[in-house]
């Protein structure tokens, strides 16, 4: 059996969570690797989600926020980049691969662009296999 | 070689004369501790207890993590080595402290030494520097001509090495751990109460001391301390089993200086820089 990775989605409500909306209305296919979780912003996304999720077996974390300037909250996102681009360096030197996480960009209009990534995302986590290192080991016994 | 003894001297003098006029209610310096490498953080806080401070190349603690124990309006003396006054401006940033409370007793020094080891400290820490950033009184000469060490050049080994190998190296660190919190306790800008590791709603990571609690743990301090850690390299010093956490800190903290422009705890009037944001920050940072 080929390996079909968990994705963990982060998408803020007011841009990429409408957009994965607008995808899903406009019948665009897309992998079904992706679980979203709505929050109300990106800059809601406690840094510890994301390891937690890696702990919790997940094999990629792709967050989706407003473009900088678009955000509902003027600021959130302008926060959230600094904050998660810190996010990214510290899976970086602990030794994940760095494309196990992925911040983009997709506005609510932006519905293509929302397919787009999540295939593009998922097919990378399918090369790269499945996450082991930041796995809880009982969690390895079970898979 | 740093004159302790004219620092021990010169700081016993400006602690009597501060607790003497009264201008401070507290003295946060050096104290004796069992033998002469073991000296211990000591809050003077009546003329007497001038007579125990001390000062040599052991007295390494950081003493603005005592800061916070006192509430604001209190006035207080403390000694600052060049990281601990890097430590003070940053919780100053932070509103934790008062720069209007203080008498920073700067101590300009090098050749500090590791209690446990022996080993001279200064490559390790200070960040590169000698002497304090911000002082009221200073108590030793200032230090021109030693040689300024980049505080990133240790890490250079780390950073050639592969993923695989560097995921290798930190999980057998991580795994020594034994969850006593001494990292924590004495970093100066570790003060949240309660730290997300004691919270139980919602539970952020096992609490056995085991891998994947450690390595959440672990991550997480890194995290928290982006952009604030001022590089004192207490906690590896606290450290009962050696794990070298200064080396993610410092790490994460060239991260921050690159991306942000800007070092922890180096002016009074910046902003940390994860709580501050420019509308033109490239989304380069992120890739």
């Amino acid at each position: 059996m080929s390996f079909e990775p968990k994705i963990l989605g982060i998408a803020c409500n007011w841009c990429t969570y409408t957009g994965a909306d607008l995808a899903g209305t406009t019948r665009l296919h897309y992998p079904q690797n992706l679980r979203v979780v709505r929050v109300m912003c990106s800059s809601r996304i406690n840094p510890s989600f994301i390891f937690r999720a890696f702990q919790l077996g997940a094999d990629g974390v792709l967050v989706g926020g407003c473009h900088p300037g678009d955000c509902h909250y003027n600021t959130g996102n302008l926060y959230a980049r600094r904050r998660l681009a810190v996010t990214k360096k510290i899976l970086e030197f602990a030794g994940l691969e760095p494309g196990r996480f992925r911040v983009e960009w997709i506005s609510a209009s932006e519905g293509n662009k929302f397919a787009e990534v999540v295939q593009e995302f998922t097919a990378q986590i399918k090369e790269l296999g499945p996450q082991q290192k930041l796995k809880i080991e009982q969690l390895q016994e079970k898979a | 070689m740093t004159d302790f003894r004219q620092i021990e001297n010169n700081l016993k003098k400006e602690a009597k004369r501060l607790l003497e006029a009264g201008e401070v209610a507290v003295v946060l310096a050096y104290g004796r501790g069992y033998d002469e490498k073991h000296p211990m953080p000591f809050a003077a806080k009546a003329i007497a207890h001038v007579e125990s401070l001390v000062f040599n190349e052991y007295c390494n603690f950081n003493m603005a993590r005592y800061l916070m124990r006192y509430p604001w309006g209190t006035k207080i003396a403390i000694a600052a080595k060049a990281a601990d006054s890097r430590a003070i401006i940053q919780l100053v940033q932070e509103e934790k402290v008062r720069r209007e409370d203080l008498v920073i007793m700067g101590i300009p020094a090098y050749g500090m030494k590791n209690q446990k080891t022996n080993e001279v400290i200064d490559s390790k820490t200070t960040g590169g520097l000698y002497n304090p950033v911000i002082y009221d009184i200073l108590l030793g000469e200032e230090i021109h001509g030693q040689k300024i060490i980049s505080p990133y050049e240790v890490l250079a080994e780390y950073e050639a090495m592969d993923k695989e190998e560097r995921w290798a190296f930190w999980k057998k660190e991580f795994d020594k751990c034994i969850r006593c919190y001494a990292c924590r306790k004495a970093c100066p800008m570790c003060y949240c109460d309660p730290c997300f590791i004691d919270q139980n709603k919602p539970r952020w990571a096992d609490k056995a001391p085991q891998s994947p609690g450690n390595m959440m743990y672990h991550l997480t301090r890194f995290h928290h301390l982006a952009g604030r850690c001022i590089d004192c390299g207490e906690c590896s010093r606290a450290c009962p089993v050696d794990i070298p956490l200064y080396l993610f800190h410092k790490k994460v903290a060239k991260e921050c200086e690159e991306m942000f422009g800007q070092a922890a705890g180096m002016k009074l009037e910046d902003k940390p820089a994860l709580v501050d944001f420019r509308v033109e920050d490239s989304d380069k940072i992120l890739e």
